[in-house]
């Protein structure tokens, strides 16, 4: 029998479909008998889902300003001495 | 097939690249630094892993010359971040130290009564939706906090997967871990944000 503390165990395996289907099965089976496992997939899937929507489209400016000075500066260095490469 | 019509948005940006287009360094840079530096992370420290990925930059002028796009422009230079890395850490003489023997938190372990029922179960449902929830500076703010707080690797294993979208296998690759060990790293990551949006709902504290 899965116990709780199992299920928390393979939790994000379930979540991101990585369990074989009878395991799959056996976590289904506990989850329609067990309210607290149920609020705790809900809620580690919820975090999943937050930290999704958190780190998307956050940059770090200064370091994007650095490489854009270094990159256009390799670019120009490139162009002076080897401008016939193509 | 009528290219005008169906372009390949990401095509034209590496032959811009291929061109040395300053416009589409700009762009690149801006799109995939996050990611690379999240690779940088897993193997050094913040400094020595933000130089890695400007000095990466500078070698894919030339190096994308050579780049046939069978990978995908985002797994070919989280390749090579991954590698000038391993290069570096190998010059230093060191290893990338992970636990991975454990996959529950201890923090939540304890939580369980010896039977393997819950002692202390979750008392709240997270009832709003992620996009409700980070509207929410606080909790905005507190998941940064607890965020820079997670080990290097597994909080490069959460980005990667879960930010920049990987599939399993190129995080795999990329962080040169087992596909086990990345599933470790998953779920310690996630539990951890896990009990820090618990004890925010409960306490309104981080
Ligand atoms: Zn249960």
């Amino acid at each position: 029998m899965l116990m709780c503390r199992d299920l928390a165990d393979i939790a994000s395996d379930y979540i991101d479909g990585e369990l074989t289907s009878r395991q799959n099965l056996s976590v289904k089976m506990h989850l329609m008998m067990c309210k607290h496992c149920r609020t705790f997939i809900g809620n580690l899937r919820a975090s999943t889902d937050l930290l999704k929507v958190h780190s998307s489209g956050r940059e770090n400016e200064e370091l994007i300003r650095k490489i854009d000075e270094r990159v256009a500066e390799a670019l120009r260095e490139r162009k002076s001495d080897g401008g016939t490469r193509e | 097939m009528d290219t005008a019509t169906h372009p390949d948005p990401q095509g034209s940006l590496i032959e811009d690249l291929k061109r040395g287009n300053s416009f589409a360094y700009k762009e690149a840079v801006r799109e995939y630094s996050p990611g690379m530096l999240a690779v940088a992370r897993f193997y050094l420290d913040h400094s020595s892993a933000e130089e890695i990925v400007q000095d990466c930059w500078v070698t894919v002028i030339d190096a994308i010359q050579k780049f046939e796009g069978r990978s995908g422009l985002k797994t070919w230079l989280h390749r090579i971040v991954a590698n000038r890395c391993k290069n570096k850490l190998r010059s230093i003489n060191r290893e990338v130290a992970t636990d991975f023997s454990e996959s529950l938190d201890p923090e939540l372990a304890d939580r369980f009564n010896a039977k393997g029922r819950w002692d202390l179960p979750p008392k709240l449902k997270f009832h709003e939706s992620a996009d409700t929830l980070m509207e929410n500076d606080a909790l905005s703010g507190c998941l940064d906090k607890h965020l820079s707080a997670l080990p290097e690797t597994q909080r490069s294993a959460l980005m990667l997967y879960e930010a920049h979208q990987h599939k399993s296998e190129d995080v795999c690759n990329i962080l040169d871990i087992s596909a086990s060990n990345l599933r470790v790293l998953l779920h310690r990551a996630r539990q951890k944000i896990f009990l820090m949006v618990e004890t925010f709902q409960e306490t309104g504290k981080c």
